[in-house]
């Protein structure tokens, strides 16, 4: 009898378990089905993809990576993004965590208001700004250039808010110490307060990096060669210039720029997980 | 700058040789250089959100009060008129209502399979990490690759979705031309493109629920769904509502999709706000026009950050 | 002193950390910023285009070939995506480092060229040397002309073209339409092609598309806008339902309410849809002959774009893009943007031009290259833009818009017509971007001060 009962429950858990592992499997479908087929048709020779052929057409091919390669200037754009995105990274770590030092250890007239005043360029968002902004670039005789897609995001007001923080976090007790053995600002700022915060700014850098390799709008409007174009615009620029469906070629471009992204994503995943606790919970 | 800053050589005025009134009176002397530091600290952020955020708002504003000419230049003063022109034009009226739809449906159909894909992967299963890594994907995909995936899915001829659609016997669809599924199409990209970053979120709410408020319900029989309406809704509405709040902001921006995907067509179905700004300035040259609707969409975008402060700052207490 | 060196022992990382980040934003600066001179000395010529596909594959191979020829000047091409984005892109660039020497820009651009000041009419180059500029199609040459000095100078040249698939027309039985054509004329045609294929071929395309719509009104004789078109005065108002406009758009909402219409939505699909056999009929640019002769051969039908019943063809403006030359470079640069100008136009270049991509050979003289005639010889159905092109006798409606900002009419008319396919009114669809675009040329006027 008790016997009987025990396999009963066992066959429930057991149908119960086959079942979350259909739903499981639908959703990882859905999720990465667009990925697979995107990959997949980039291995496919053009012609099968023209006539609609996607599977069982003969062979696969590298043909379209060598297109993309050869023909594109999509490894420029990957060294492109690379290069913008890392400066705009750095800059941040930088300015970011000074501003926030200020914010948090120095103590001077209007410290609330000013921090009130960066907050509130939060609310205010670039793309509505960009006509001027535009403007502004031209005057400087930053257009066509590295700078401009560097200089307008040297700082950043989300970044000084998530490192105050994570600055407020470290005891008061570190900086009467630090007061008593006569350290600087700077040395405390240079040997405490940034090794003390080190998980905080590789949060802060894996957003910045991954915000600026996604700037789409600002170096569409300011560049104009293919030199200094970063990836979401040379890919813009390939599926535009594409007239008659070269997909194949486009799907492999696609495919390259997305692979360092993975890359960064899961190296960088641990430290996306706690910014967002820190955005979240505290 | 380097002359003017204090020198160490000034004494206090605390003449007793007490070592504790020592370290407060020069805790007390560096204070007095917090000034300097402050400028030194804050100088450059300050002034290149000066330059780039609020100067631009400022300049946007007063674009916004006049007509500009072809040089993109201020020359005749009409104070509200570009506002209240825009406001009576059915076109743009027509754009606010896509934005909303397209906004609110991202952020709904988000949470809701954020949610979902978040509760199962939040099982003790065999190989379930396997699933965990496959749902966080897309947080990798740019608005520009997902575009180039999912254009390829919508192509009329070529697509895989309207092969589905054939199989199923209805009549090929043209997703990114006709008004409702091009809005359709937009969303799910747009849906897809932000479950990565959202499970993320709601998977890491659930692991913070502590295990013992399940073993109690559990103790006194609860059923999971009663669980999850009484037990897990509740403690994870604080990233609901943050999850909503962001991707409204995101949706309000959201440009690159709707550049390469739609253009904003078709009959203007997903011509969103902020992608008006950009072709009223950048393509038809009305600096005027696209300045006003850029204070419109900024004072939306406010509006919805101060909500999110709001809510930060509530968490803050927690 | 002391105290400084003292200071900076204090701070050195703080120094040092903002010194790098100059070095690298100076770098940065410093770093491939357009160079007059490139290694080998020579002038360097910045080309902006917005060529694609079959036109772009050409434009390379001839900017390489031009290189090659000379060594005094280095022409550097950029691609720049759409049409519409070039003018305003040339509007913010110029006086920059950013903008280009010579740059490709479409018809209805011309207005707003001329007013901005940013050009130097090709005339003067023209003027300078003599050259015969007799030798281009006077309809070409009329879009890119002002009072009589030729603004700039047309390189890409097309017609709108009506294209049928005459393979599946044999398939069906059904008799092709004629040189010069009716609206009636298409529409048996494209109804027999969707009833007797019983539904499985839709006839007929007309993309939403303004140009198409314009050059509707082009064939009919009637004006787009006041003024003549622009081309006697500061137009102040558009008129976009006139009779033509009309009838036109009715034409094509009756197609859609039978049902042997499609609309494909873009140019893309549309040319997919065509090459597959799977619509009929559609009318596009003359530059989609070499994709589709490549896709269907013998097969390709071409007739001239049609008219309304019982109007005779007034003939169509030209459309495509011109070459440009900015103001804003030195004389030598200048040079050498007209140095390649001239070879994109002669005779034997623009003959392989046409061949490649079925932009119209706008050199008179191109019709003699062995190329031209070689191919009109074994595919015939080649030449008939080029025959429609010089079946037309230039006036002020079929010489393009010459009012500053068309573009955004462009989009309202686009949007209208979107609706009509959806079965909206006709004339309050056509009436609406009307009046809209009316506001619109207003307030430009009054912010040019060229009305008060």
């Amino acid at each position: 009898m008790e016997n009987s009962m025990m396999k009963q429950v066992a066959k429930k858990r057991l149908l119960g378990n086959s079942l979350k592992y259909i739903l499981l499997a639908l959703l990882a479908f859905i999720v990465i089905f667009p990925f697979a087929l995107g990959i997949w048709t980039s291995f496919l020779p053009s012609m099968d993809i023209a006539k609609g052929t996607l599977w069982g057409g003969g062979q696969l091919t590298l043909h379209n990576y060598v297109t993309a390669f050869t023909q594109t200037k999509i490894l420029r754009y990957l060294l492109n993004s690379l290069v913008i995105a890392s400066l705009v990274t750095i800059a941040h770590l930088f300015f970011c965590s000074l501003g926030a030092y200020a914010f948090v250890f120095l103590d001077f007239k209007y410290r609330d208001f000013l921090f009130y005043v960066v907050l509130g360029t939060m609310m205010l968002p670039f793309e509505a700004e960009v006509i001027p902004n535009f403007a502004t670039v031209k005057m400087l005789g930053l257009l066509n250039h590295y700078s401009v897609m560097v200089i307008p995001f040297l700082t950043s007001a989300f970044g000084i808010f998530m490192l105050r923080q994570t600055f407020k976090q470290i005891p008061r007790d570190l900086k009467e110490a630090a007061d008593v053995d006569g350290l600087s600002h700077w040395q405390f700022y240079w040997k405490v307060v940034m090794p003390y915060s080190k998980i905080s700014l590789c949060t802060l850098a894996a957003y910045s990096f991954l915000g600026a390799w996604n700037q789409y709008l600002w170096p569409m409007l300011t560049t104009f060669s293919d030199h200094l174009r970063p990836v979401q615009d040379g890919l813009r620029q390939l599926q535009s210039e594409e007239t008659f469906n070269d997909w194949g070629m486009v799907q492999a471009s696609a495919a390259i720029v997305v692979v360092p992204t993975l890359i960064v994503l899961y190296i960088g995943q641990h430290y996306f997980k706690s910014g967002l606790n820190e955005g979240s919970v505290k | 700058m380097i002359e003017s800053l204090p020198s160490t050589k000034q004494q206090p005025k605390g003449p007793e040789a007490n070592d504790k009134l020592t370290a407060k009176v020069k805790s007390f002397e560096l204070k007095k250089n917090d000034k300097y530091y402050a400028w030194l600290f804050l100088g450059p952020s300050i002034l290149l959100l000066t330059v780039f955020v609020f100067f631009p708002m400022l300049r946007t504003l007063y674009l916004s009060l006049f007509l500009t000419d072809t040089f993109g230049k201020p020359t005749v003063f009409v104070g509200l008129k570009n506002y209240t022109i825009l406001l009576k034009s059915a076109s743009y009226i027509a754009s606010l209502k896509a934005t909303g739809t397209y906004v609110v449906s991202v952020s709904v159909f988000t949470i809701i399979f954020g949610l979902l894909l978040a509760a199962m992967a939040n099982q003790k299963l065999r190989g379930i990490g396997f699933f965990r890594n496959i749902f966080t994907a897309t947080m990798g995909v740019s608005v520009s690759v997902s575009a180039v995936f999912w254009l390829f899915m919508f192509n009329p001829t070529l697509g895989i979705l309207n092969k589905v659609v054939i199989a199923f016997g209805f009549h090929p669809i043209n997703w990114l031309t006709t008004p409702g599924w091009a809005m359709v199409a937009v969303i799910a990209t747009t849906v897809w493109m932000h479950l990565g970053f959202t499970f993320l979120l709601f998977f890491g709410a659930l692991q913070a629920v502590p295990k013992s408020l399940y073993d109690a319900a559990d103790v006194s029989g609860a059923t999971s769904r009663y669980q999850f309406w009484h037990i897990t809704l509740p403690m994870i509405s604080p990233t609901m509502f943050f999850v909503a709040v962001i991707t409204l902001i995101s949706g309000f921006k959201s440009f690159g999709l709707i550049d390469l995907m739609t253009g904003g067509g078709p009959t203007n179905a997903t011509n969103l706000l902020v992608y008006r700004v950009y072709k009223d300035a950048f393509m038809n040259g009305n600096y005027a026009q696209a300045s006003t609707e850029a204070i419109i969409l900024t004072v939306i975008i406010a509006i919805i950050t101060f909500v999110q402060f709001k809510l930060l700052a509530k968490r803050v207490n927690y | 002193m002391k105290k400084i060196s003292q200071f900076i022992k204090r701070y050195w990382q703080l120094f040092s950390a903002a010194a790098v980040i100059l070095v690298i934003g100076l770098g940065v600066f410093g770093y491939s910023r357009s160079q007059v001179h490139d290694a080998s000395g020579r002038t360097r010529v910045v080309f902006w285009h917005e060529m694609k596909g079959p036109g772009q594959k050409k434009l390379v191979t001839f900017i390489n070939e031009f290189n090659k020829s000379q060594s005094k000047y280095e022409i550097v091409p950029q691609f720049q995506g759409g049409y519409n984005d070039v003018i305003q892109k040339i509007m913010n660039t110029h006086g920059t480092d950013a903008s280009p020497a010579i740059f490709q820009s479409m018809d209805i651009s011309t207005s707003q060229m001329y007013h901005s000041g940013f050009t130097v009419p090709m005339q003067k180059f023209v003027d300078k040397e003599n050259y015969d500029v007799s030798k281009i199609a006077s309809v070409a040459r009329g879009v890119a002309t002002r009072k009589g000095t030729l603004l700039a100078m047309p390189f890409n040249t097309s017609q709108t073209t009506l294209y049928y698939n005459a393979g599946l027309l044999k398939k069906y039985n059904i008799t092709p339409p004629p040189v010069d054509p009716t609206y009636s004329d298409i529409t048996r045609v494209s109804k027999q092609l969707y009833d007797r294929s019983n539904h499985k071929v839709k006839g007929i395309s007309v993309e939403s598309y303004s140009w198409l719509f314009e050059q509707f009104l082009s064939n009919a004789n009637e004006e787009f806008a006041n003024q003549h078109d622009g081309h006697t005065g500061i137009s102040t108002k558009v008129n976009f339902t006139g009779p033509t406009a009309i009838k036109s758009m009715t034409w094509v909402q009756d197609r859609v309410k039978y049902g042997d219409f499609m609309n494909f939505g873009s140019h893309k699909n549309e040319m997919a849809a065509f090459l597959s056999n799977k619509l009929g009929i559609y009318m596009q640019t003359s530059a989609d002959m070499s994709v589709l002769a490549k896709g269907l051969g013998k097969n390709l039908g071409v007739t001239y774009y049609p008219r309304p019943d019982g109007v005779k063809a007034n003939g169509i403006s030209v459309g495509g893009a011109s070459l440009w030359i900015s103001n804003d470079k030195s004389e030598a640069v200048q040079q050498g943007a007209w140095e390649f100008t001239k070879f994109l136009i002669n005779p034997k270049n623009q003959a392989r031009w046409e061949k490649a991509t079925g932009y119209l050979a706008i050199n008179q003289d191109s019709a003699n290259e062995p190329i031209l005639k070689q191919s009109y010889e074994k595919l015939p159905m080649l030449k008939v833009p080029s025959d429609q092109l010089k079946s037309a006798k230039a006036n002020y409606t079929n010489s393009g818009i010459f009012v500053d900002g068309v573009v955004a009419a462009r989009s309202l008319i686009q949007n209208a017509m979107q609706q009509i396919y959806a079965g909206k009114d006709v004339y309050k669809s056509l009436k609406a971007a009307e009046d809209s675009y009316n506001k619109v040329l207003e307030s430009n006027n009054l912010a040019n001060g060229w009305t008060k």
